[in-house]
């Protein structure tokens, strides 16, 4: 059962095309474990479609239609040329994309899994977490696998910016409440946390953070680890 | 509008637009494709004119046109009429088109990207059941729900919508505090909602 969502706010900016790539990534990967969402997603959808029909038309150029019927004659016919059959199995041009590569779970929803291109760097943040990035084609957000190992405390932190994590496996806790598989959690700064992972399994999450995370406990005056997870 | 399509509420869709992108997609139907473009090309133009985000000019809006209508073509034989409505499916094709479009004018050439629009906005996803619910909840019972909402909710709606902005640059346009443009947004989408539960039924999930 999955008990946290993104808002309606996120979703609608997420169906408008508005909100930041690397959110997106998170909204899309929630969607595909959260039936729930997926229906207010299409509802937002055809709001959008609603507002399609009631825009105020304005009147294209003569010539747009034979405009478009060219290109696309064009390309059917540069496609039969060179016998590009774009129905030609998909499965095989997804292996091809993807080549076998070890992934940190068996259970990643399917946006995830393709953002999982090349061998993952696990690097120790602090004590029990591990962080994995992940290349996205944009820098305003770091986006990566955090990995709690299980019973691990993370050092209590706040952060600078937004932070999104969606929990692929295991579960963890930290003072307001358990979250597990599918849930999806945003920190706003000033939010200091401190998670924790369950004692029976390791807890892999999908984390995308909009500014360094500053860690907030006396030993984030000796070091601060956190800081090092920044947008390069 | 000139054509006047009228979804039914119900189990089939039944509205022309709907019928016509079916036909699209499984015959090709050039017929039926004139009719779409001619009923969606000026619409979407007159969306991306509104869309003072970009400041659009006419030649830009044009291309934009091309290039949404291209894909409603090519993506046609995905569509399943059972899922959405067409001018709900043609909004989503618009507003990938509109994402690629942005994506390619600022993309950073050092950073690779394993994914793309298609990867995140999954229309024929095969991961559940797209839900029964969204198939009652009809354009028409959205259209007329406009109509309840006070003035203020559905100008934010239509800031978000027809302009395809985000809270906070609705925020910094008008501005209302961020706070203020989220309230306002969700408190219409709940009247939206509400009213929707009164004219429908609701299939359980």
């Amino acid at each position: 059962m999955i008990n946290h969502h993104p808002d309606a706010n996120m979703l609608v900016e997420y169906a408008n095309g508005s909100l930041p790539w690397a959110l997106c990534i998170s909204v899309a990967a929630h969607l595909q474990l959260c039936p729930k969402c997926r229906a207010q997603y299409s509802q937002l959808c055809s709001l959008g479609g609603a507002y399609l029909s009631e825009a105020e038309s304005e009147p294209v150029e003569d010539d747009s239609f034979s405009r478009l019927m060219g290109r696309i004659d064009a390309n059917d016919a540069s496609a039969n040329a060179f016998a590009l059959d774009l129905s030609d199995d998909p499965e095989s041009a997804k292996e091809a994309s993807s080549p076998a590569r070890e992934l940190p779970s068996k259970h990643l929803p399917k946006v995830i899994k393709k953002l999982v291109t090349d061998e993952l760097r696990w690097r120790k943040i602090a004590g029990p977490l591990k962080a994995a990035r992940l290349a996205t084609g944009q820098d305003d957000y770091e986006v990566s696998f955090h990995r709690i190992a299980k019973g691990g405390k993370v050092v209590e932190h706040d952060h600078k910016g937004i932070e999104v994590t969606l929990v692929l496996e295991g579960s963890f806790s930290d003072k307001d409440g358990v979250y597990r598989r599918g849930d999806f959690l945003v920190r706003e700064p000033g939010q200091i946390h401190r998670p924790t992972a369950t004692l029976d399994q390791d807890c892999l999450c999908f984390s995308v953070c909009e500014a360094p995370v500053a860690v907030t406990g006396w030993l984030g005056k000796v070091v601060n680890p956190f800081l090092s997870i920044h947008p390069s | 509008m000139s054509n006047s399509a009228i979804p039914q509420i119900g189990e089939k869709r039944t509205d022309t637009w709907s019928e016509y992108l079916g036909r699209v997609g499984k015959k090709r139907d050039q017929q039926a494709f004139k009719a779409l473009f001619d009923h969606f090309a000026p619409l979407i133009k007159g969306f991306c004119l509104n869309n003072t985000n970009q400041s659009f000019s006419s030649d830009a809006a044009e291309e934009v046109v091309q290039e949404v209508m291209l894909k409603v073509w090519q993506k046609a034989p995905s569509y399943d009429p059972s899922k959405a409505a067409a001018s709900t499916w043609v909004y989503t094709v618009m507003r990938n088109a509109r994402i690629d479009m942005m994506r390619r004018n600022k993309r950073h050439k050092t950073d690779s990207d394993p994914i793309d629009v298609e990867d995140l906005w999954d229309e024929d996803s095969d991961t559940g059941p797209v839900v029964q619910f969204q198939k009652l909840r009809d354009q028409e019972v959205v259209r007329d729900s406009f109509r309840i909402l006070p003035v203020e909710q559905r100008q934010a709606l239509t800031e978000v919508y027809m302009k395809g902005k985000s809270h906070s640059e609705v925020a910094s346009e008008t501005g209302l505090p961020l706070g203020t443009v989220k309230s306002r947004v969700r408190m219409g989408l709940q009247k939206i909602e509400a009213h929707l539960g009164s004219r429908t039924q609701k299939v359980p999930l």
